[in-house]
């Protein structure tokens, strides 16, 4: 949006205030960027690396290419059109775009009859798996900032994805709670050296215990809660550790228990995320908790969201055959790219597009400046949500959605501009109701 | 272009046409007065002998945010089974948005309204909406369990202040009415707080629900918003609540109020079962104040799934799941979400009754401009089920046999049996297009005359009145035909209808502070501009006019 930016004066960098993030999730939507004239952002207002890493990223555009050739964008349209055409088991994956840009993949994807997914859903299915197969207590991030008395931080340090979360989130007093006071424990995970500066403020306990086994340790203390003086220890955390956070669980007034279940390791991780949404439900019949899964890098929470209004089920969808079916399983990309003979991938939020099997034919719409294993049939580089277009993104918390504007006009094309001619080019169909 | 609809018969009762024959012109979207024996139509439809409406309107049903997807997500079974069948949408609880705008349209509505719109999830609720093709929608506004406001009341801000705010977050929110959802119950749940009494003072900020709901219907009053406050009232689902819908009545004292889903809210605890119908109390409460109006609710028997704000209620209602999860979540600071599966069984006495509660209701409600036709969907019933529903109402022969398949001990327990009243087509007529255009304010829908947007449906009229409104046979939507025989022949846009009440923004700087402080937001990204909301194109804007309610 040309109305957004500020007019450049010579010779002096552009400052825009009150920028929205949208890399991790998160929603910090007060960053202060400065602009070097032509294209180089720099993030003033946060030390957050993944924001600085991000912004920071905006190389000169470049044309698209087909078959390592330069072409222009037309050109590069009509070969994407060409081979999509023909493709017979096609995937439309990667998805790391705005809510326009989902749009126009999914419609895409339904017209090709694809199967589509997310580059980072392992961590979002093992959250879903569970909401899908009992249901859960959940909160957003304003609840935790203005009514948690006790946050429960389960498994590795979720700032290693999400850093400004205890910053913004938790860091400040609830204005909501009397007396307004917070205490934080993180179970078997540690807090990084950021988080803990950050928390200095305020009581933190760490019970360490095997990362591996958090979903051992939110079992016992959920078996616990009933008569604490009965807890038994899990995870390599003793017994009387889980009694006193079984009891302070019991009397915290709003708890909140948090994971990032993208780290969880394992085949089984959903399982963790089960018995956590089990603690959760427990507590609640001895006074209010809810759950904070977070997971959100690359807008995946309002793609997401998007596939599921379309089409009434998730992502992990096969759209080949009229009704869409979906199989967090079968779906998977990373299985399902094993099988496709044509992969579209976008990832408009970072330079990186996976490796697919040698007789796969890609059409990558990625940033400039992206490198590849093996040169895609046809690349098209594309500007980043936020940075170069104004985007809808969604938080973690999968309630708010936020604007991002445009900063800067490095000449590149939105995803959802490519994807829709490479729509118009393919045969029409009339749509079905 | 113009188009000339032939010799119907007009049901059109904002401009008192009861069934008369009469012929209809449609230029640029519009209906135009009759151009004269001189005019040449491009295009004639003859209608001798078909009825026709306008499109209809439905003023509630849950189709789309945040709540409506965890609701998809829950009811995965139902997508796998409908994945089997050859159109896999039909008459499911949680429909795609591209099936809401078809099978809406299919049944030849043309406008659907999102009664529960969180302001925090007001921009998904927007994005999603945009996604629904053919008809029109909007939503309304939840408020009354926002921190923002409680505290505002708590600091014993003036009748003003609080209009301002709803002021700003109406306009902020790109919204056209103003919802309450069991005010001060959801913010209560916060604290663990499983029931609140409407004059008990809610923990924290020490408000008791009275005086919320008054200042909200004052504050609705105050701006001249069209739609009066919509008020999902207290203790939803509980035997006995009908005493609290009676007072919430008497405390508005006189001032506009929709009682929403008041068939959830209609129910006594007398008799062998502890669960009775109180709908004859609520009809002539209704029927004697004409600042009351309502919307009904009704339940219909099959598996669905309920999707409220109000999670004191749906928490109390999470043991009764269908299948066995459920969702809560405590949103934002400004309200909360329960997502519980649910089974309506004919069998089951307490379901029958609700049944039977809900067509009391619509029968002894005697005014069709105040009593509107819902199901809540999906809460009581999918809306596929209107047209089931609209038989029930106007042939009490298919009542009778229906009711005498339900659990045999419900005649004992509702009158319904000996209500005789059936509805007419000119009566739906007012309650699925004249009566909610007019309450909410939307003067060029809803009817026929000249001016009127040309949103049209035209019926065989057929004695079995379920075949006849679940399959019109024509349905025009800005004057295009989008659907013939029941098949949607072209797709368009909807539009998104808003109010945009005038308020001091003084009250913005306050807000800013606050989002500051609690919503790590900024207020600036919080409001919604007119360019998100389809692309800039699209809105719609409604008069408000203070005082004149
Ligand atoms: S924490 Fe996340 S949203 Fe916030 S600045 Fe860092 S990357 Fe952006």
């Amino acid at each position: 949006m040309a109305s957004d930016r500020p007019t450049h004066p010579i010779g002096r960098p552009v400052v825009h205030h009150d920028v929205v993030c949208p890399f991790c999730g998160l929603g910090c939507d007060d960053l202060t960027v400065e602009e070097e004239p032509p294209s180089t952002l720099a993030v003033r207002s946060t030390d957050c690396p993944v924001a600085r890493e991000r912004f920071s990223h905006t190389p000169v555009a470049e044309p698209p290419r087909v078959a390592g050739v330069p072409v222009p964008l037309a050109e590069a349209v009509e070969a994407a059109a060409a081979l999509l055409g023909a493709a017979q088991a096609p995937l439309v994956a990667g998805l790391g775009t705005d809510v326009d840009g989902a749009r126009a993949a999914l419609s895409l994807a339904e017209r090709l009859g694809a199967v589509v997914d997310h580059a980072l859903s392992d961590g979002l299915y093992r959250n879903l798996a569970v909401l899908q197969r009992t249901g859960w207590i959940a909160t957003t991030l304003a609840e935790l900032r203005n009514r948690c008395d006790l946050l429960l931080v389960a498994g590795p340090d979720p700032a290693a994805l999400h850093p400004r979360l205890f910053e913004r989130w938790v860091a400040p007093a609830p204005a909501f709670q009397t007396p307004p006071s917070r205490e934080v424990v993180f179970l078997c995970g540690e807090p990084l050296d950021t988080t803990r500066a950050v928390l200095s403020g305020l009581p933190v306990t760490v019970l360490p215990g095997d990362p591996a086994r958090t979903g051992d340790a939110a079992a016992a203390l959920a078996a616990a809660l009933a008569d604490p003086s009965r807890a038994a220890g899990a995870a390599g955390i003793g017994a009387g550790d889980i009694a006193a956070l079984a009891e302070r669980l019991r009397t915290a007034r709003y708890a909140v228990v948090a994971w990032g279940a993208a780290a969880f390791a394992g085949p089984h991780a959903d399982l963790t995320v089960e018995r956590l949404v089990g603690l959760v439900r427990d507590a609640n019949r001895h006074t209010r908790c809810a759950g904070l899964p977070l997971a959100g890098h690359d807008n995946i929470v309002g793609v997401n969201q998007v596939c599921t209004w379309r089409f009434g089920v998730p992502l992990r969808t096969s759209l080949a055959g009229g009704t869409p079916r979906h199989d967090p399983h079968r779906f998977d990309w990373a299985r399902y790219a094993a099988v496709a003979d044509v992969v579209v991938w976008v990832s408009s939020f970072r330079p990186e597009v996976p490796a697919f099997p040698a007789d796969t034919t890609v059409v990558a719409l990625a940033p400039p400046g992206t490198a590849f294993a093996d040169e895609p049939a046809v690349f098209i580089p594309v500007g980043t949500p936020g940075i170069d277009h104004p985007a809808h993104v969604f938080r973690s918390d999968t309630v708010v959605a936020l604007r991002g504007r445009g900063l800067i006009d490095r000449g590149l094309p939105g995803v959802a501009a490519v994807l829709k001619a490479i729509a118009a080019a393919l045969p029409q169909e009339a749509p079905a109701c | 272009m113009l188009t000339k609809l032939a010799g119907g018969r007009i049901y059109d009762p904002a401009n008192g046409h009861d069934g008369a024959v009469g012929d209809l012109f449609l230029q640029d979207g519009r209906i135009v007065a009759d151009p004269g024996p001189g005019a040449a139509p491009d295009e004639v439809h003859d209608l001798t002998g078909r009825v026709v409406m306008a499109g209809a309107i439905d003023i509630h049903s849950h189709i789309a945010g945040g709540k409506v997807n965890i609701a998809r997500l829950l009811m995965a079974e139902e997508h796998r089974m409908a994945a089997q069948e050859p159109c896999g949408c039909v008459g499911l609880a949680t429909p795609s948005t591209h099936a809401t705008g078809c099978r809406y349209a299919q049944m030849g509505y043309t406008a659907a309204f999102e009664p529960a719109m969180l302001p925090s999830n007001a921009r998904h609720a927007h994005l999603e909406m945009a996604d629904i093709p053919l008809i029109d929608t909007g939503g309304y506004l939840v408020l009354g369990n926002d921190d923002l406001l409680l505290e505002l009341l708590a600091s014993g801000a003036g009748e003003e202040a609080v209009a301002d705010y709803v002021g700003f977050m109406l306009n902020a929110t790109r919204s056209l009415a103003v919802k309450a959802v069991n005010p001060g119950g959801i913010n209560a749940f916060k604290y663990n707080q499983r029931r609140l009494d409407v004059d008990e003072n809610g923990p924290f900020h020490a408000i008791t629900p009275r005086r919320i709901l008054t200042a909200l219907a004052g504050a609705v009053q105050r701006l001249g918003i069209p739609h009066p406050l919509h008020l999902h009232g207290f203790n939803l689902g509980v035997p006995g609540n009908v005493e609290a819908t009676l007072d919430s009545i008497v405390a508005v004292d006189g001032l506009r109020l929709h009682l929403t889903h008041v068939q959830f809210h209609a129910y006594g605890a007398e008799g062998d079962r502890k669960f009775s119908s109180a709908a004859a109390r609520v009809a002539e409460a209704v029927n004697r104040r004409p600042n009351i109006s309502v919307d009904v609710g009704q339940i219909m028997f099959g598996q669905t799934v309920t999707a409220s704000a109000d999670t004191m209620a749906q928490m109390g209602n999470a043991g009764l799941a269908h299948p066995k999860k459920w969702v809560m979540m405590d949103i934002e600071c400004d309200a909360g979400c329960g997502v519980v599966p649910f089974r309506y069984r004919d069998k089951a006495f307490v379901n029958a009754l609700q049944w039977a509660i809900g067509l009391e209701l619509f029968l002894l409600i005697e005014d069709p401009w105040r009593i509107f036709l819902t199901t809540d969907h999906p809460n009581g019933a999918p809306f596929t089920s209107y047209p089931e529903l609209i038989r029930l109402l106007m042939d009490r022969d298919h009542r009778l046999a229906r009711m005498a398949e339900l659990h045999p001990a419900l005649p004992e327990h509702t009158i319904l049996g000996s209500l005789t009243r059936e509805y007419s087509l000119g009566e739906i007529a007012t309650m699925t297009r004249a009566a909610p255009a007019r309450i909410l304010g939307l003067t060029d829908r809803g009817h026929l005359g000249p001016g009127a947007v040309a949103d049209i449906t035209v019926y065989t009229d057929r004695p079995d009145r379920h075949a006849m409104f679940e399959t019109p046979d024509l349905v025009f939507k800005d004057g295009r035909l989008i659907v013939r025989d029941g098949v949607v022949v072209a797709f368009l846009q909807g539009r998104t209808h808003v109010v945009e009440p005038a308020y001091d923004p003084k009250i913005e700087s306050w807000m800013a502070r606050r989002f500051d402080e609690r919503m790590g937001q900024r207020l600036t990204h919080f409001r919604i501009a007119e360019e998100e909301i389809r692309g800039g194109n699209g809105l719609v804007r409604h008069a408000c006019q203070p005082g004149a309610f």
